[in-house]
């Protein structure tokens, strides 16, 4: 039961954290995933098998953008990043986030930091 | 370093992605495990497999693939294969979607069938009479040429026919046309088969009339160039299919068969195409015969038609050279015209001639009624189809509530919106193309139906309503676009569902359903105007109609019987002809039942008309001026049997002879024209053609001759005794009911000569029934329709009456147990549905006075906002409503409180 929450809550902001991720730079698959694992202190982990589709998903809604890139001495690789409307839907995702957390946290007693 | 490739492309296999597709994501992904296995070391290849939930890759790549579109970005469309195994699967589901509720689909179905029906029989009606009316070969490149007056004179139609000289020397010269040829008017001839005389209708054509169709023979052949160059000397036919199929029971050996017609032997050479009934659209020949044997055909006033070029016999038909617009085709035959005016002035003096596309051609001046009538038939089903699509519509949002928790687990199961209005629309195609199988069926038999209504004596001479590809297609078409309309509305709808307020609510979410009821309400009142206007015009045209069978048409119609008679056909000469027309009346005058008899040579409203009279010191009149008038000739006591009174002068009597002077009686509309403000009695005047001047010794009432209710004509009587005629009609009136004598007279004449055909025989009734024939039918179509559409309206104003009533069980309970009565709460639910209703009534009322005014002309004695029939049409369909309101609101009223509110 704890996993199956776990697993919808993860889901619920997976949109919200890749979102983020991007805002800055473009970044490929690889690295999005380690970054979500390094900055979460290892807490949450995306596996190949949901990080990719959420990815395609994204990109096909049209708030991220994929590109193949070539770097010297290196594979291609493709490299995602946040579109106009993705850093519309970021930042309205971003606030009901806020909302939903404030609210959850005054009602189950958790302070923020 | 590992197959990462092989390992993911071992995976991926079971998703149908485009190659180019299956190919990035393989490379971004191998990538990725890459990585991670440099990351991991040497030794975590196995680790790197192991990360990976497999299981979960492929069913996450789907849901990704299946994300809509929002924005530019087009990457990743949807591979073919799964469009196609949606679409099975939707189908499936559909299938047992209206297999689970058969009651509503047997509603929808019937409903919608009805509608697509209406509509197939109509188009069918349609498309036989308006679009495709002859099947002949590439019709656009077909012409009419015929002959007008350069200045009007008669009032009906101005497109006469070519005589034979004048259409020669035309076809002689043109060059606009490539081949041109000519046909008469469909004759009624006698054709005596194994002894036995019948009445049958022959076309005298022109050799080349076949070729310039572009048709083909079913059987045998058409006509050789040979057989159609020396008058009398091949005496060939062709045979039409109708005629072969049911005058010889379609026989194989049929060529080479000789008939007689007009005593004449024939020989048949050809079976002409299916469905093909000469040029008009309307009426067409059993046979065809070559223009050399006009002679054999026609009536002896006509017999030198092809040698004199003053007698008009054949309508023009060419085929139009490549290139040659119908523009150029007019023009030079109003310079041939121009030429046989100045050349022969005699007979074509004020003549010219006119080119017509033949499709326009095929009605004659009937078209204009017909493609009107079309259109508004066709108009008025498709209202009668938009009230079952409404209806159906209404049903199915009635039922979304009852799907809205399937369609909620669906959406929280991942189902996206588009995928569940694709779903939704498949169920409502599927229901619109079953419906459209049977509507076919229905329309088919509406077809047979309307068939069978054509006057039987000359069913097989008329159109056939043919169901051919066309139709088919259409009745496709029509269910496919039924099914989108009513179904997408319900679908939009239905999909709008939010899944947390459907898991939250416990009781009915009152907002949305009221919403609902909103549309239906609408829809519902939309269905009431339409049905009222259908309604309305159903009524004015039923009042019409009532005033047409009211005009006095001048003569009486209760008393007569009437026979057609050929005894020139049978090959009678005029010694003999004479004798028969005396012996035949001696006889009939002796049957019981026959108060008086006589001849004449019209049809009562079959006047034709003659143009170019001469009035005995009056000037001379150019012909293009030249006054007309139906001539009628007529035998001893005609007056008297059709009851025309006299208003001056005498009747005809039997002194009246060859070597008496040549009198005529007329009509108190030619005196009053002709003689204003002077005694007629003992004028004169000369027929056209005719050398003698005619003296007038009586005046009698003015009758309609052509149509009910016509503006006056002139009309001139001239005696048989002094103008033999070898065809005349036998006039009876009969003393009661004239079905008395019908078998009778027929019966006498066939002892004096059993080879006479005496198979026209009518009431004086059936003539006015059949002048009437095609208001009766319009206005028979448009009741049908009309009580369709009420019975719909009717059937889905109960629906949706009842639907609201069950929503609102928990409202009336309480109102119940704080005291409302029976009677308060009916009027609640009546009150609820008569506002529908009454709003609907009032659209409707509004839209039928727009539409009285279109239709005012072709009305007679009726206005279009005729208060009893505007009036009539909305008390039967308030009356009707109030019936499908009291009914939900009679059980709205016996509703247990106490169950009511428990239940809720």
């Amino acid at each position: 039961m704890g996993t199956k929450v776990e697993e919808a809550w993860k889901k619920g902001s997976a949109e919200l954290l890749v979102l983020s991720l991007l805002e800055d730079q473009p970044r490929h698959g690889y690295e999005i995933g380690k970054l979500i694992e390094v900055r979460s202190g290892g807490t949450l982990h995306f596996h190949v098998a949901s990080l990719y589709p959420l990815l395609y998903r994204l990109e096909k809604r049209g708030w991220i953008e994929g590109r193949w890139v070539e770097k010297a001495n290196q594979r291609r690789r493709r490299y995602y990043r946040l579109t106009a409307e993705g850093q519309r839907v970021l930042e309205l995702q971003r606030r009901k986030w806020q909302e939903f957390a404030g609210a959850v946290g005054r009602i189950a007693g958790v302070q923020h930091a | 370093m590992p197959e990462w490739e092989l390992e993911i492309r071992k995976h991926l296999a079971g998703l149908n992605l485009r190659p180019e597709r299956e190919a990035e994501i393989i490379e971004e992904l191998s990538d990725h495990l890459q990585q991670r296995y440099e990351e991991l070391g040497a030794e975590g290849a196995g680790q790197v497999l192991a990360e990976i939930d497999w299981r979960n890759l492929v069913p996450e790549l789907q849901a990704s693939a299946r994300t809509p579109e929002r924005g530019s970005v087009a990457e990743g469309a949807t591979p073919s294969g799964h469009l196609f195994s949606d679409f099975a699967k939707d189908l499936q589901f559909a299938l047992r979607m209206l297999r689970k509720s058969p009651g509503f689909t047997a509603v929808a179905l019937l409903t919608l069938a009805l509608g697509i029906g209406a509509n197939t029989a109509v188009f069918t009606v349609v498309d036989s009479l308006i679009l495709n009316p002859l099947p002949v070969e590439k019709i656009s490149g077909l012409a009419a040429v015929n002959t007008t007056q350069l200045k009007k004179t008669s009032q009906s139609g101005d497109l006469q026919a070519i005589s034979y000289l004048n259409l020669k020397d035309i076809r002689e010269q043109t060059r606009a046309f490539r081949t041109l040829a000519g046909h008469s008017y469909p004759m009624a001839v006698t054709m005596t088969d194994k002894n036995e005389p019948h009445r049958i209708f022959a076309e005298i054509v022109t050799a080349n009339y076949f070729d310039t169709l572009g048709i083909h023979p079913f059987l045998g052949r058409f006509f050789l160039p040979g057989e159609d160059r020396t008058p009398g000397a091949a005496p060939v036919a062709v045979l039409g299919y109708t005629a072969w199929q049911s005058r010889f029971g379609g026989v194989s050996d049929i060529l080479g068969k000789t008939i007689k017609l007009n005593e004449t032997p024939f020989t048949i050479i050809g079976v002409g195409p299916k469905g093909f009934k000469g040029v008009y659209a309307v009426f067409g020949p059993d046979l065809w015969i070559p223009s050399m044997m006009a002679a054999q055909a026609l009536p002896a006033e006509q017999r030198n038609a092809l040698t004199d070029r003053g007698m008009p016999l054949f309508t023009g038909i060419g085929r139009l050279q490549p290139g040659i617009t119908l523009a150029q085709a007019q023009a030079e035959m109003k310079i041939s015209g121009a030429a046989l005016e100045k050349e022969y002035p005699g007979a074509n003096e004020g003549k010219s001639l006119t080119v017509t596309p033949l499709l326009e051609a095929a009605y004659g001046p009937e078209r204009q009624p017909v493609v009107l009538g079309g259109i508004l038939l066709m108009a008025i089903v498709s209202f009668v189809l938009l009230i079952a699509c409404s209806n159906v519509a209404n049903l199915l949002l009635a039922r979304s509530s009852v799907r809205r928790q399937e369609i909620a687990v669906r959406i929280s199961l991942g189902a996206g919106r588009m995928r569940l209005i694709r779903q939704l629309l498949t169920e409502s195609v599927l229901l619109g193309l079953f419906s459209g199988i049977l509507g076919f069926l229905f329309g088919h038999g509406g077809c047979r139906i309307l068939e069978s209504l054509r006057p039987a004596e000359y069913a097989e001479n008329l159109a056939d309503l043919r169901l051919n590809a066309s139709v088919f297609v259409f009745a496709f078409a029509v269910a496919i676009l039924t099914g989108l309309i009513f179904g997408i509305v319900p679908a939009l709808r239905t999909s709008r569902v939010s899944v947390s307020e459907v898991l939250k609510e416990e009781t009915r979410s009152r907002g949305r359903s009221r919403g609902r009821v909103a549309l239906a309400n609408m829809l519902l009142a939309g269905q009431v105007a339409v049905s009222l206007v259908l309604l309305v015009v159903a009524g004015l045209f039923l009042r019409s109609i009532e005033r047409e069978y009211a005009i006095d048409p001048g003569f009486q119609t209760e008393h007569l019987a009437l026979f057609m008679l050929y005894p020139g056909q049978a090959g009678y000469d005029r010694v003999r002809t004479e004798q028969f027309y005396k012996l035949v009346l001696d006889r009939a005058a002796r049957i019981p039942g026959i108060s008086s008899v006589s001849w004449a040579s019209n049809l009562p409203l079959w006047g034709r008309q003659e143009t170019g009279i001469a009035i005995e010191g009056q000037e001379a009149r150019k012909r293009s001026e030249a006054i007309s008038a139906v001539i009628d000739t007529v035998d001893l006591n005609y007056f008297s049997t059709m009851g025309i009174p006299f208003l001056e002068g005498r009747d005809f009597t039997q002194n009246d002879r060859d070597v008496s002077t040549p009198v005529a009686i007329i009509n108190e509309t030619m005196a009053a024209q002709y003689w204003p403000n002077q005694d007629a009695l003992g004028k004169r005047f000369q027929l056209p053609q005719d050398r003698e001047f005619l003296e007038i010794v009586g005046v009698v009432k003015t009758t309609n001759y052509q149509t009910l209710g016509e503006p006056p004509q002139a009309c001139a009587y001239i005696p048989l005794r002094q103008h033999y005629t070898d065809s005349m009609i036998l006039y009876a009136r009969s003393e009661r009911d004239p079905s008395t004598v019908l078998a009778a007279v027929p019966t006498e004449i066939h002892s004096l000569d059993p080879g006479l055909a005496v198979e026209d025989i009518r009431t004086g009734s059936k003539v006015i029934d059949q002048a009437l024939w095609w208001s009766k039918m319009g206005v028979g179509l448009l009741g049908a329709f009309g009580l369709l559409a009420l019975g719909l309206a009717s059937v889905g104003l109960y629906g949706i009456m009842a639907y609201s009533v069950s929503q609102r069980r928990r409202e009336i309970g309480v109102r119940m147990a704080l005291g409302a009565g029976p009677g308060s709460v009916s009027f609640l639910v009546l009150r609820q549905g008569m506002a529908v209703v009454a709003s609907g009534v009032g659209v409707g009322m509004a839209l039928s006075l727009l539409l009285g005014r279109v239709l005012a002309r072709f009305l007679y004695g009726v206005s279009g906002s005729d208060p009893i029939g505007v009036g009539g049409a909305s008390f039967a369909l308030l009356a009707v409503a109030f019936v499908a309101c009291y009914l939900p609101a009679r059980s709205a009223s016996r509703l247990d409180p106490l169950v009511a509110l428990r239940e809720a």
